[in-house]
């Protein structure tokens, strides 16, 4: 990462610390996904229906990319539009894909999470480093999906995207490019977002039906282990995979 | 009236995405091409000997090709290919001499010069 984008990166996650915003004992159901407004690819932060502040997250987001139907890269960046950050891209993408760390947040028992690490508050039970990802399909799949560079956790569809609400599709869940078992899932985190979670079978896979005839996120979340235990505890990975379902003509 | 190559166009197998769509108004090809709707935006692909042609109608209205500009991403065969169509008469955007092959990957991207609004669909030839 460029230290500007470092820099920029430590700024906003001091500013939303310092502002309190929006980590509470229920911050692990948030995450970021793509959706369309007003015609153009946007990216949101939020879950369920709180589309949340995305320009003052902006800095915090690591990459944004843009894919086409070989998956090769393309030229990919955000732009504030008002409230609302868009996703200009040099070509039709097949997909989009964002990646977004979240910080360092730890608390004791049932306490207020607080934008500390384990160092910080050495007494803390819960100390947690937070990665939201983000995965949209915006044209049609004429290969699978692969492992996309950068995202620690991924879903992928298992087959083709059907035309109908309530057919059952196979999710595969990636953690660093192989099956996770375990991976916690539900398929509506915008319109169900306190829905069961379903776990993961040992090749990754859950199969759920489709729940709406239009913008699908699916979305999974791991606590995987952690890469610096002097800091957190663990590293809660949040990804989402959006995709929409045409409706009938009118 | 223009020959039009004998070309079949169809929507992905995975036509479920949204480029499917039908909504608004005009859904037919108005120039013997092929079309496909992203929510009220309507995209026609013409082939012919000449060339490829796109005619863009956003909500029933012809949009002005001289305010956007228009790519063309083609895969096949294994390889990329971006052309930038050239604005002319109306909402048309030309690529003079392009052909395309058959089972090509076809995704096209408008985007509004001074709105930075970007609209795109894509095809699959068959």
């Amino acid at each position: 990462m460029p230290a500007t984008r470092t820099f920029l990166s430590a700024l906003a996650i001091a500013a939303i610390g310092a502002s309190g915003l929006a980590f509470s004992s229920s911050a692990d159901a948030h995450g970021i996904w793509f959706a369309q407004r007003a015609k153009q690819i946007a990216l949101i932060y939020g879950v369920g229906a709180d589309d949340l502040e995305m320009t003052k997250r902006l800095p915090l987001v690591e990459s944004l990319t843009a894919y086409d139907a070989d998956y090769q890269p393309i030229k990919a960046a955000a732009r504030v539009a008002g409230p609302i950050v868009l996703v200009d891209v040099d070509a039709q993408p097949t997909l989009v894909a964002a990646v977004m760390p979240y910080g360092v947040w730890s608390r004791v028992g049932d306490g207020e999470f607080e934008k500390k690490t384990l160092a910080e508050m050495p007494n803390a039970t819960v100390s947690t480093k937070n990665v939201k990802y983000a995965v949209s399909i915006q044209g049609p799949l004429s290969k699978p999906i692969p492992a996309l560079p950068g995202h620690g956790l991924q879903i992928i569809p298992a087959g083709p995207i059907p035309d109908k609400l309530g057919t059952p599709l196979t999710y595969r869940v990636l953690y660093n490019g192989k099956a996770l078992a375990g991976a916690r899932v539900i398929n509506d985190m915008v319109n169900d977002p306190d829905a069961k979670e379903q776990m993961t079978a040992a090749d990754g896979t859950v199969t759920l039906p489709v729940r709406n005839q239009g913008l699908n996120v699916v979305r999974a979340v791991y606590d995987g282990p952690t890469d610096q235990p002097t800091l957190y505890k663990q590293i809660e990975h949040t990804a989402t995979l959006a995709f929409t379902l045409a409706h009938a003509p009118e | 009236m223009k020959k039009t190559l004998t070309l079949l166009f169809c929507l992905s197998t995975l036509g479920g995405l949204s480029n499917a769509a039908l909504a608004h108004g005009i859904t037919k090809p108005q120039h013997g091409g092929v079309v496909q709707m992203n929510g009220e935006t309507l995209f026609e692909l013409v082939v012919n000997p000449a060339g490829v042609s796109l005619y863009v109608l956003d909500e029933d209205e012809p949009v002005n090709a001289a305010a956007m500009t228009a790519k063309l991403s083609i895969s096949a065969g294994g390889k990329k290919t971006d052309v930038t169509m050239v604005p002319a008469k109306g909402n048309q955007f030309v690529a003079k001499g392009l052909k395309l092959a058959k089972d090509a990957n076809v995704s096209v991207l408008v985007i509004d010069k001074a709105t930075q609004s970007r609209y795109g669909t894509t095809f699959t030839i068959k």
